[in-house]
């Protein structure tokens, strides 16, 4: 993806003294493959990646899906800093099976020259499953991220893809509550046969048009975007269940959606913690789990 | 492009709220906005209509001027590429309901004050499900066809999204015709600034950031008293 042609990212298109775009270290890879064996078994069978970007091995360690690879994604440089570019490249082959997530949030950091980019280009075949569950983003001030997310999945495969995004840090100092430069988010998905699906864009610009508006952020610090593809008969039972809420109490907010061409669903979550904004994503796995693979995801670890 | 007085009241005609489209049966999210308290008086309804004006610019206010290119350009193509990446980017199964209702129901009045070829073609395509038949498309046949500018069509189209909001506000939020039409009069200032944003914009730079808006739609969707469709 060449970032460079966006309108919004050509303020940030200055070279980084200290260290150029594409010096070693500065571009992260990952391309995970992930087919069946001869026992049917879901296994790790590609496996490419670049520092600063980290993946062991799979771990088999959830009891309830024995089979199902577990893959962390960790970053060996620390916070996402300027100039930086992200590649993630993941297919599940026909059948197969996985969860992803990282090992920790991602950080960027304050940047004053470029901008930090990730290209994801997601590749399922039919009937293949995958989660994607990574931690939390977080912009720390005049930072700036442009990313780009493709899918590419058979009619009969199901992905659960999300983001959250933070406004910030909002403890640090006096509070860096949307103190970023920019954040431009694109996701579109097609068919094998490009049977273009849906594109969703986002792009906040805080100093532009401050993004804590009634109908934007509305006072919530956390944003998560979440996005369910998969055939029509499991996501109409998916929306039946997923319920659309504004809890005072808990101070988060939920609504689900289907996405255009009958592909999925579509779950945004606001909250002014990040805690109940991740159990709410962490229960819509479970629930997408259980309805397509018939259990419930496992439980979150006590420490994360 | 030429401009006279018959062209100001077709520009007048087709932006009336009485142009027989159906504007009225949706309230874009404010029956849920209003409901929940979010939007409960002028200054709350100002900032909820600035954001939905806003996110309809950077949507359906590109592939209106899209459409309106193509029609000039003779590129029927063009017109069915912006149909096409109009609904690609809405979320909302209503809101892409009723986009497609609205643009239906355009082309056939269309057919029935002034003939034109391409607008008959695309109300076939229509009918036949060739393609979706969104309403900010339709739009930007007939002002095309009419000799309708571009600034015009945009401001068409942003008078439509807030006056529809607006509209449904005095069924729906504690405001009375005084508070609508001043907030209608204040946030037309801002609407050249939204055109000079979007006019130079292509269908990569469509975007939309009202999660709230957003979850208070899933609401409505999923609600069982309701005045309005989404």
């Amino acid at each position: 993806m060449n970032f460079a042609k966006m309108k919004e990212m050509r303020p940030y298109l200055e070279q980084p003294p200290a260290m150029p775009v594409g010096t070693p270290g500065k571009t992260g890879y990952v391309r995970l493959g992930f087919e069946l064996d001869s026992g049917g078994r879901s296994v790790m069978r590609d496996w490419e990646r670049r520092a600063p970007l980290i993946v062991q091995q799979e771990l088999y360690f959830d009891e309830r899906m024995p089979g199902m690879p577990c893959v962390y994604i960790l970053s060996s440089g620390g916070p996402n800093v300027d100039g930086d570019r992200y590649e993630q490249h993941f297919i599940v082959r026909r059948d197969a099976y996985a969860h992803l997530s990282t090992g920790a949030a991602t950080k960027l950091a304050e940047m004053r020259y470029n901008y930090s980019g990730l290209t994801q280009l997601f590749e399922l075949e039919e009937n293949a499953y995958l989660e994607y569950l990574p931690e939390p983003t977080i912009p720390c001030r005049h930072t700036r991220l442009a990313a780009d997310t493709q899918i590419r999945i058979a009619s009969s495969a199901t992905l659960f893809y999300s983001e959250i995004y933070m406004s910030g840090r909002k403890y640090f100092g006096s509070g860096e509550r949307f103190a970023y430069d920019i954040l431009s988010v694109c996701t579109r998905a097609e068919r094998p046969d490009g049977e273009p699906l849906f594109r969703e864009k986002f792009v906040v610009r805080p100093e532009a048009q401050w993004p804590d508006t009634l109908g934007a952020m509305n006072g919530y610090d956390v944003f998560a975007n979440v996005i369910v593809l998969t055939p029509p008969r499991h996501a109409e039972a998916l929306y039946a269940r997923t319920p659309a809420f504004i809890d005072p109490d808990r101070d988060v907010a939920a609504g689900v959606t289907r996405l255009p061409s009958e592909c999925g669903l579509l779950l945004k979550v606001l909250g002014r913690e990040t805690e109940p904004v991740k159990r709410a994503v962490r229960e819509f796995c479970s629930a997408v789990r259980l309805e397509v693979k018939g259990c419930p995801l496992f439980d979150e670890f006590p420490w994360r | 492009m030429r401009e006279d007085a018959a062209q100001l009241m077709r520009l007048l005609e087709f932006t009336d709220s009485a142009f027989p489209v159906g504007t009225f049966s949706f309230s874009n999210g404010l029956e849920t906005a209003a409901e929940t308290g979010l939007v409960h008086d002028a200054s709350t309804l100002e900032a909820y209509v600035w954001d939905i004006a806003r996110q309809a610019a950077f949507t359906d206010g590109i592939t209106a001027l899209h459409a309106q290119r193509s029609y000039l350009a003779g590129d029927y193509s063009g017109i069915l590429e912006a149909d096409r990446q109009t609904l690609l980017c809405k979320m909302n199964d209503e809101v892409r309901l009723m986009s497609r209702r609205m643009g239906r129901k355009l082309a056939e009045l269309a057919g029935r004050i002034r003939r034109d070829a391409m607008m008959e073609m695309w109300l076939s395509d229509i009918v036949s499900g060739l393609t979706p038949g969104t309403y900010p498309v339709g739009q930007g046949i007939l002002f095309a066809a009419c000799g309708i500018g571009e600034r015009p069509l945009f401001a068409s189209h942003q008078y439509g999204v807030m006056n529809m909001v607006l509209s449904a506000a005095l069924r729906c939020v504690r405001v009375s015709h005084y508070d609508t039409q001043r907030i209608l009069f204040e946030l037309s200032e801002r609407t050249e600034e939204l055109f000079g944003q979007v006019r130079e914009a292509g269908f990569e730079d469509m975007q939309t950031f009202v999660p709230q808006a957003d979850i208070l739609a899933s609401m409505h969707e999923k609600g069982t008293k309701r005045l309005f469709m989404n």
